[in-house]
């Protein structure tokens, strides 16, 4: 079974974020994995020890720091890392889904992870696009998957608490809310260990995106309003609220 | 005194005890050398010396348990003087007309007066053998002391769940007290001319048993040969902590309490390949293999212990009785096969291995030397290896310390944050020389409830003319409890990130505000090239009130204060007098809880605990250190604001959670000894 995982490096929000122009000044920031793509990687994992195959990640680097990322990939369990040479911190979610995309067509995919979006753009492109692109089914927001033969089981969360199972024939691209079990850890020995024998596969970025977005301005958000505290004993505190909910015309 | 046929007997069950015991020690030590290569020891001779003068002066135990440590004490005089007495009974059975009583007069020449000395001392020894053990026999099954039990969530050995060790304490009890009153008797009923002065109890005996020429036949039998019979029993028991724990004493951890054992031995054997940690006993350095052998299974170590204490189910005594018991089915019984089960199935339970603070009070106090803590470091350092499930917040601070550089998410760029807000510039040791570089350290860098603290530091070290500097986003977390957690990779590579920081700095020493940092930079660093001087704050402090550089100003006579010592400042490294004498400057009153110095009450916050996304149920110990904190105020005037002090960030936390938790607002307040200090030389802010 060839298993792949799209993951994605974005900008960490760790640090204060800065701005530059009409982007994030990227030369100020640390890039991390996306954090549902931690998941998506545990839940590629999951399924091979399942089921047997290999796991592939796969990422566009675009500060040429992807390495370290890959190598985490590959000490909690993934077989092969590739990354395409975008070097391009502002490619959006359109452009590396076309990257992505090219890059995993000669990997004859039988199923694709990538997390359900990321904090950066936040909206959720990345895996339904490499569907597109790859005419595969896609199903996102996804908290398991099982696979037998050439089925796969998916459970999809709604929002409030509705799940819903679904069965598709593979291949297919599933976006990942969380893994079924919590990432594993690994000891940074082996992390270690793997950077210095592990090779990445370097493909060069292919393909244009046909559509993307224009910035046009970005600004830290503006504080509106405050928070007010109450103080005092909880009866005291209780009293405010009741107080409060009054005169705003709510009790 | 014995008859040919007798003496044959005797001789033939002496060489088979001999056998036994000769077979049994071998099988111990043999146990022993399969244990990994220890960290080396020097001067082996010297340290054999200091235990055998430690154990002598019976030293260690007295570290806890006062009377019966008194009480022991009289056991180990009583059994050290019988060795010799034995050596004169078996003379006595052996040599015709060998014999002691009335000074000697029936042999020609005798040094009466040194017959009379060892008969009174041996009579009266006799007696206090039997008090003792009574006393220890009483503890154990009538009062049935709740210290010598363990809690039902700890995980034990079968036998030992079995009462394998109290059927192990009645058979050596009851060995003592046969062996004592068969001599006793023997020695009576030798008394043909009525009372010897020198031996009052044995003449006590006589007036009511008189004597009798079998009488001594039974007795002198009962007594000696039970030896031959017991003496092979010690080396299988507990008991032979008798001959192992002065050999453990004197081959105990010589490296400073606060460095850590390797994940992997130094020592390279031709063709051995070890990985990390333990997985099973062997596992272990041999050196902690012995600790079983030497566990004198007193339960100190468990009444000490901050995890015990809240109710998690860690026993560090649990854990060298189980080792012991493993080890005896696998080498004396006939379950070798035992010694491949992982130690979180057989010696313990992998919550229990996650319950520990790290906090060195099973080891401080135990008095054979022993390591308990350092198994469990082991124990944690193969787990994390094997991919064992940790808990999510311990997981997710490692994860940030893996890209972050620390525990808390926040970005590199944040940890000088708060030196950029200061009124007047912070310097940037990687920048420019400074005379003392301050290691900072994450809580202090970054906690919003701690960094006014950390701003009052700098306030005064710059009011005291201190040049000093930070290392901003260069400085990394120190790894201490990184490494206690057992992720050794992580520590290490933390470690050389602050080592090339370190390297671009130019100063003369490090000064910290973290415990852990202190510890782990004084005692580890200089294993991976960082040799350099570390001063924990208030000694840096200190300093600067005794050169005048800072002046009291304002007494602070209306508090009274406590202090508790952090296990890493304290405990650990020995950081009792600056901070109390810091408070002594201060003008405050100051109330010492009875928990003090070395035998301090961790705050439950170390070896990755204050990470645990998963709170255990249980009264914390740090809300068990603010009651006693409470109770050591008393009572007494209440003009005074009492106040809890601490010199560690994360003590700052735990303390301040406590007091509320357990609803003392008001009565206590949590302070950093910082904050006095700045009151008290009215710091311009
Ligand atoms: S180090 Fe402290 S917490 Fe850990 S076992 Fe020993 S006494 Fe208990
Ligand atoms: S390890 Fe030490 S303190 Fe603990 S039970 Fe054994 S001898 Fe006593």
């Amino acid at each position: 079974m060839n298993i792949v995982v799209a993951i994605k490096h974005i900008p960490s929000i760790a640090d204060d974020l800065p701005v530059k122009g009409v982007n994030v000044d990227f030369d100020s920031v640390d890039f991390v994995l996306n954090e549902f793509d931690e998941q998506s990687i545990e839940q590629a994992v999951l399924v091979k020890e399942a089921v047997g195959g290999t796991v592939t990640v796969v990422g566009v680097d675009l500060i040429g720091e992807l390495d370290a990322v890959l190598h985490l990939a590959l000490a909690k369990g993934a077989d092969k890392a590739v990354k395409i040479t975008g070097d391009d911190p502002a490619a959006d979610s359109h452009q590396q889904a076309k990257w992505l995309s090219e890059a995993i067509k000669g990997m004859s995919a039988d199923i694709v992870f990538a997390g359900v979006q990321a904090s950066n753009d936040l909206d959720g492109q990345i895996g339904a696009m490499i569907a597109a692109y790859l005419d595969m089914p896609y199903i996102g927001g996804v908290s398991s998957v099982e696979v037998s033969g050439n089925t796969a089981t998916v459970n999809k969360e709604f929002a409030g608490g509705v799940g819903a199972k679904y069965e598709a024939a593979l291949p297919m691209v599933v976006g990942v809310q969380a893994a079924s079990k919590p990432p594993r850890y690994a000891p940074i020995s082996k992390v270690r260990q793997i950077a210095q024998s592990a090779t990445i596969e370097k493909v060069a970025p292919t393909g244009e995106a046909s559509a993307g977005i224009t910035f046009k301005k970005m600004a830290p958000p503006v504080a509106a309003g405050h928070a007010e505290m109450i103080e005092g004993s909880s009866k005291e505190v209780a009293a405010k609220i009741v107080e409060l909910l009054k005169s705003k015309g709510l009790a | 005194m014995l008859n040919t046929v007798e003496k044959i007997i005797f001789i033939l069950l002496a060489i088979t005890a001999a056998g036994f015991t000769f077979h049994g020690f071998k099988t111990i030590i043999d146990s022993i050398r399969k244990g990994r290569p220890a960290p080396e020891l020097k001067d082996v001779p010297g340290s054999l010396v200091k235990a055998a003068i430690a154990v002598l002066f019976q030293q260690t135990i007295f570290k806890a348990r006062k009377v019966l440590s008194a009480i022991h004490m009289g056991l180990f005089f009583g059994l050290i003087t019988y060795a010799i007495v034995n050596l004169v009974d078996v003379l006595e059975g052996l040599i015709p007309g060998f014999d002691l009583v009335y000074g000697g007069v029936h042999l020609p020449n005798a040094p009466t007066g040194l017959i009379n000395a060892f008969n009174l001392i041996a009579d009266v020894m006799s007696g206090a053998l039997l008090i003792a053990i009574t006393v220890f026999l009483v503890r154990r099954f009538i009062v049935k002391d709740k210290a010598l039990t363990f809690r039902d969530n700890v995980l034990l050995n079968p036998k030992v769940k079995a009462g394998g060790q109290a059927r192990d304490s009645l058979t050596v009890g009851v060995f003592v007290i046969m062996h004592v009153g068969a001599r006793l008797m023997s020695q009576a009923f030798r008394l043909d001319a009525g009372a010897d002065p020198f031996m009052p109890i044995a003449s006590f005996l006589n007036s009511i048993f008189g004597a009798s020429e079998t009488g001594v036949h039974v007795a002198w039998w009962i007594s000696l040969g039970w030896v031959m019979f017991i003496i092979p029993y010690l080396s299988r028991s507990k008991h032979t902590h008798f001959f192992m724990s002065p050999v453990n004493l004197g081959l105990a951890k010589q490296n400073p309490r606060g460095q850590l054992d390797p994940a992997i031995p130094l020592k390279v054997i031709e063709g051995q390949k070890f990985d990390p940690g333990a997985k099973v006993v062997y596992d272990l350095a041999w050196t902690r293999v012995m600790d079983a052998y030497a566990c004198v299974q007193c339960n100190r170590c468990q009444d000490v212990c901050p995890a015990n204490f809240q109710g998690r189910p860690l026993s560090p005594s649990a854990l060298e009785v189980n080792k012991r018991y493993l080890l005896k089915e696998a080498t004396f019984g006939s379950h070798p096969e035992k010694l491949l089960l992982p130690l979180t199935e057989t010696v313990i339970s992998p919550e229990a291995v996650w319950s520990c603070t790290t906090c060195y009070a099973c080891v401080r106090v135990c008095p054979v030397g022993n390591e308990p803590m350092a198994d469990i470091v082991d124990i944690r350092r193969r787990m994390l290896i094997d991919g064992y499930e940790i808990d999510s917040g311990v997981q997710n601070a490692l994860q940030s310390l893996a890209t972050n550089g620390n525990w808390m998410s926040k970005g590199k760029r944040l940890r000088g944050k708060w030196a950029k807000e200061m009124e007047f510039p912070v310097k940037n040791a990687t920048e420019e020389p400074v005379e003392h570089l301050w290691f900072v350290g994450d809580t202090a860098s970054f906690d919003e409830r701690v960094i006014p603290n950390t701003k009052m530091v700098a306030r005064l070290f710059n009011q005291g003319g201190l040049d000093f500097g930070i290392m901003y986003q260069n400085e990394s977390n120190s790894g201490n409890d990184v490494r206690r957690v057992g992720e050794e990779g992580l520590f290490e590579q933390l470690v050389e990130q602050n080592m090339e920081a370190f390297g671009k700095a130019q100063f003369k020493q490090i000064v910290t505000t973290d415990p852990h940092s202190f510890n782990t930079l004084k005692n580890e660093y200089p294993q991976f090239g960082g040799k350099f001087e570390v001063k924990h704050y208030t000694v840096t402090l200190l300093k600067l009130i005794e050169e005048g550089k800072l002046t009291v100003k304002n007494k602070l006579s209306n508090y009274k204060v406590t202090f508790h010592d952090p296990c890493y400042l304290g405990r650990y490294n020995g950081g009792f007098t600056a901070p109390r004498k810091l408070l002594e400057l201060l003008g405050v009153e100051f109330v010492e809880m009875p928990r003090n110095c070395e035998n301090s009450f961790c705050c439950g916050a170390g070896g990755g605990q204050i990470w645990m996304g998963k709170v255990a149920p249980g009264e914390r110990p740090a809300e068990n250190r603010i009651k006693e904190a409470l109770t050591a105020f008393g009572e007494g005037a209440k003009d005074k604001a009492q106040l809890f002090i601490v010199t560690c960030p994360k003590d700052m936390i735990m303390y301040s959670d406590a007091v509320k938790t357990t609803g003392n607002e008001g009565k206590i307040e949590v302070r950093d000894i910082i904050q006095l200090v700045a009151e008290a030389v009215m710091v311009v802010a």
